[in-house]
C-alpha cells in the first residue's frame, strides 16, 4: 500500500513537472551545421587544411550570409532560401566561428566554432614521460 | 570499451582518408608560432584499467580514475608527485632536478596474509613438521605475508631531448631518505604519431637499480625470513618497458583515451621468493577531460 502510494506521488510529480514544461523544446529558429569542428596540431605543423561541410536550415525564408569571425566579408550568402549548403577548403592554424546572418548584419542567428588543438608543448618538461601505467592523460 | 575504440578508430581512419585527400594537418609554411600555455595542467580520466601487481599476495590494483595536476612555472614544476627545477634549457635538451617518491612501494599496498600448515607423512600418518629452529612440532599454520616496505624519496636529474625523431629522456636518482640508499638509471623513447584526430604513442625504456635499492623492495631480509618465506638477496638489474597511449581527440578539452604498458622486471627480482610474477602489465581505457 505504502508503495503505492509513493507511486502515485511520484506519478503526480512527473505530471506536475511536464505541465510545466512547454509543449516542444524551442527550436532555434536558424540551424547552422558544420563538420568538422576540430583541427589536431602536432609537431611541425602549424595549419590543418581542412574541407568544412557547412549546412543551415531555417524556419523562415530570407538572405542569410555565411560569415566568420576572422575576417569582416561574408563568405557566401544566399537569396531567399529556407536552406543551404556549401563545402569549403580552407586552412586553419587558430579557433574562429562560422556565424549565419542577415546581409551587411551583424546579428548572429547561429554559430558554430572552429577550434584548434595543439598536443605537443615547447615547453619539454610538459612531455615528460610519467612513470605509471594510469598515467593516461 | 573496446568497440567503442575500434569504433572510433574507423571512424578515425576514414576522416583520415578525406583528410589525405585534401592534405589535413600538412605541414605548412607558416611559422610555427604557439599561443602561451597556461602555467596550470589539470586533467580528469574515469574508465576501467588494471595493473598487475608482482607481490605475492596481494591484489592488482584497479585504476579507475587518473587525476591530472601539475604546474610549469618559469623554473620550478610539479608534476603529479614529482617536485623540480629546470637547470638548463636550449634547443637541443632541457635538464632538470627532480624530486620524487619511489614507485616499487606503491606495490607493497594492498597485501593480505595466506596461512599455511606444514605437515609430513611419516609411518603413514600425517603429522606435523617440526620448526627446525627449536625442534617443537609446528601445529599452528604459519602465516605468508609480504614485508612492509617504506617510501622513499629519491632526488636526481633528468635530461628530455625531442626533435622529429621522437623523444627520449635520460634520468638517474638516489635516495635521499635513507629508506633503501640506492639508485635507479633509466632511458626512456617514444614517438607520437598523430593522424586527423587520432594520435597514438608507441614508447620503450630500460632501467637499471643498484642492488642495494632492488634488495631493500624485493630481497627477503633475515629477520622477515620463515618456514613460509626463504632468506633472498636480490641483486641489481636491469628490466625493461613498453608501453602504447592512444588518444582520439573529441573537442579540444575532451577525448579517449587508451593505455597499455607491459614491464619485465629484472631476473633478480623475477626470482624472489616475493615475486609471483616477473612482469607488472597494465591497461587502461576511458574518457579524460583537460580542463
Amino acid at each position: 500500500m505504502v508503495v503505492l502510494k509513493l507511486r502515485s506521488i511520484a506519478l503526480a510529480a512527473a505530471l506536475g513537472l511536464a505541465c510545466m514544461l512547454p509543449a516542444h523544446a524551442v527550436e532555434p529558429s536558424v540551424r547552422l551545421v558544420v563538420k568538422p569542428l576540430l583541427c589536431v596540431l602536432d609537431k611541425a605543423a602549424t595549419s590543418c587544411m581542412m574541407s568544412f561541410d557547412i549546412r543551415w536550415k531555417s524556419v523562415a525564408e530570407s538572405e542569410y550570409c555565411l560569415n566568420d569571425t576572422l575576417g569582416p566579408a561574408p563568405r557566401i550568402c544566399w537569396g531567399a532560401a529556407l536552406a543551404g549548403g556549401t563545402v569549403e577548403q580552407r586552412q586553419v592554424s587558430e579557433d574562429f566561428s562560422y556565424w549565419l546572418g542577415a546581409p551587411a548584419g551583424t546579428e548572429r542567428l547561429a554559430e558554430v566554432k572552429i577550434s584548434v588543438l595543439r598536443v605537443d608543448s615547447d615547453d619539454r618538461r610538459r612531455e615528460r614521460r610519467t612513470r605509471h601505467v594510469w598515467d593516461v592523460l | 570499451m573496446l568497440a567503442v575504440l575500434c569504433g572510433l578508430a574507423a571512424s578515425v581512419h576514414a576522416q583520415d582518408a578525406a583528410a589525405a585527400a585534401d592534405g589535413s594537418a600538412a605541414p605548412a609554411a607558416l611559422p610555427r608560432t604557439l599561443p602561451p600555455e597556461s602555467h596550470w595542467r589539470l586533467g580528469l580520466a574515469a574508465g576501467y584499467g588494471r595493473r598487475t601487481n608482482p607481490l605475492i599476495q596481494s591484489d592488482d590494483i584497479p585504476v579507475l580514475v587518473d587525476v591530472d595536476i601539475a604546474y610549469f612555472g618559469k623554473r620550478w614544476f610539479f608534476d603529479n608527485g614529482d617536485l623540480g627545477v629546470e637547470i638548463a634549457n636550449n634547443d637541443r635538451f632541457t635538464t632538470n632536478i627532480v624530486a620524487r617518491v619511489n614507485s616499487d612501494r606503491a606495490f607493497f599496498s594492498k597485501t593480505n596474509t595466506k596461512y599455511v600448515t606444514f605437515t609430513q607423512l611419516s609411518g603413514g600418518v600425517t603429522v606435523p613438521i617440526r620448526d627446525p629452529g627449536t625442534g617443537t612440532p609446528l601445529a599452528e599454520p604459519e602465516p605468508l605475508k609480504p614485508p612492509r616496505r617504506d617510501y622513499a624519496i629519491e632526488l636526481g636529474f633528468e635530461t628530455l631531448f625531442d626533435g622529429d625523431w621522437g623523444a627520449a629522456s635520460v634520468r638517474a636518482f638516489h635516495d635521499i631518505s635513507n629508506t633503501h640508499d640506492g639508485y635507479e638509471i633509466g632511458v626512456t623513447y617514444d614517438y607520437r604519431i598523430t593522424r586527423g584526430r587520432f594520435s597514438f604513442s608507441p614508447s620503450f625504456g630500460l632501467a637499471y637499480k643498484d642492488r642495494r635499492m632492488t634488495d631493500y623492495y624485493w630481497g627477503v631480509h633475515k629477520e622477515e625470513s620463515s618456514l613460509t618465506l626463504q632468506p633472498y638477496v636480490a641483486d641489481g638489474g636491469l628490466s625493461f618497458e613498453v608501453g602504447l597511449k592512444t588518444n582520439y581527440y573529441m573537442t579540444k578539452n575532451f577525448r579517449v583515451a587508451m593505455a597499455l604498458n607491459y614491464e619485465r622486471l629484472s631476473d633478480s627480482v623475477g626470482r624472489s621468493p616475493l615475486v609471483e610474477q616477473p612482469y607488472v602489465f597494465g591497461y587502461f581505457a576511458g574518457l579524460a577531460w583537460s580542463f
